[in-house]
């Protein structure tokens, strides 16, 4: 219960603050979000968009190691843990996707813009759309319990290379990326407001909130789900 | 950019962040709601069995 306490404490805060709370551009209370060039009022999208691709990673993370735990005890409540966690990561990735093609439309103007860390989403997309179109296409479930753990297995090694490299190494529009220079068309470190984004400390303290408050939401669903699937499958077994 | 809903969105930006939290919870209320027909499919089952074993 204490939990779901803090869960409902932390979304109230951000979820109030994330929207009231005003971008102005010289912060002097608390409360105020200092304004950066070209994403203004734009800025708490933030709040709720990095929390999605975070929670999608951390989904994905999951559905492995439960697939690695079923490899070894050949356990099928493991598969079930891993199964609720690849469909709540594919939530997450379509919420992440959605939420970030709707800000890029009114920050870049349309969207999709195949930037380096769109097009990692979408890879992600295919990738783990294709583990769940796999599973529903195997009826035994110990050959789809080990191919699936095989499967998430492969596909999370792509995990880090699609979201923390990939983006990182090349030119884009995210925070974080590269960017060319207009004078010399060289590849530079991103150095216009937008790619090279930092957050003031009270805009830190809405976000790593928003970030555990999203966890702990994540983790009650989670529970949820594969407790309903192990269920389902024990009153199949029956 | 365009005129009407997208230049209002625009002019208002709040309203864009507004309608991305409205996605985000749109989203998990959905999968709640796919959760909750699962559940009540393990409960119609669930119920099914009881009812034959008190027939036998």
């Amino acid at each position: 219960m204490i939990w779901k306490t803090i869960l409902f404490v932390l979304m109230s805060i951000v979820i109030i603050s994330g929207i009231t709370f005003p971008i102005v551009p010289q912060p002097s209370q608390w409360y105020e979000f200092p304004v950066i060039a070209g994403l203004e009022e734009k800025a708490k999208i933030i709040f709720f968009h990095v929390p999605t691709a975070w929670l999608s990673v951390l989904a994905f993370l999951m559905s492995m190691i439960y697939g690695i735990k079923y490899l070894r005890n050949n356990n099928l409540d493991d598969d079930s843990k891993s199964s609720a966690a690849l469909q709540l990561g594919m939530m997450f990735t379509i919420l992440a996707t959605v939420t970030g093609s709707i800000w890029a439309k009114f920050t870049w103007g349309s969207f999709w813009h195949w930037d380096p860390r769109e097009t990692s989403i979408f890879i992600l997309l295919l990738i783990y759309g294709s583990l769940l179109a796999l599973r529903s296409a195997i009826e035994n479930e110990d050959k789809r319990a080990r191919l699936s753990a095989v499967y998430s297995i492969i596909a999370f090694l792509t995990v880090p290379f699609f979201i923390f490299i990939m983006p990182r190494i090349m030119v884009g529009l995210h925070p974080g990326s590269l960017e060319l220079d207009p004078n010399t068309g060289k590849i530079i470190q991103g150095t216009s407001p937008v790619i090279d984004f930092k957050m003031s400390p009270n805009m830190r303290v809405v976000f790593f909130m928003s970030l555990t408050a999203f966890t702990i939401l994540y983790w009650w669903m989670w529970k949820v789900r594969y407790k309903a699937i192990i269920i389902k499958e024990n009153l199949t077994k029956k | 950019m365009e005129n009407g809903f997208f230049g209002f969105l625009e002019k208002n930006s709040i309203f864009i962040v507004m309608f991305i939290v409205l996605v985000v919870w749109l989203g998990i209320f959905l999968f709640l709601l796919n959760t909750d027909k699962r559940l009540k499919a393990i409960e119609k089952e669930l119920d099914e069995v009881i009812q034959k074993r008190k027939e036998k």
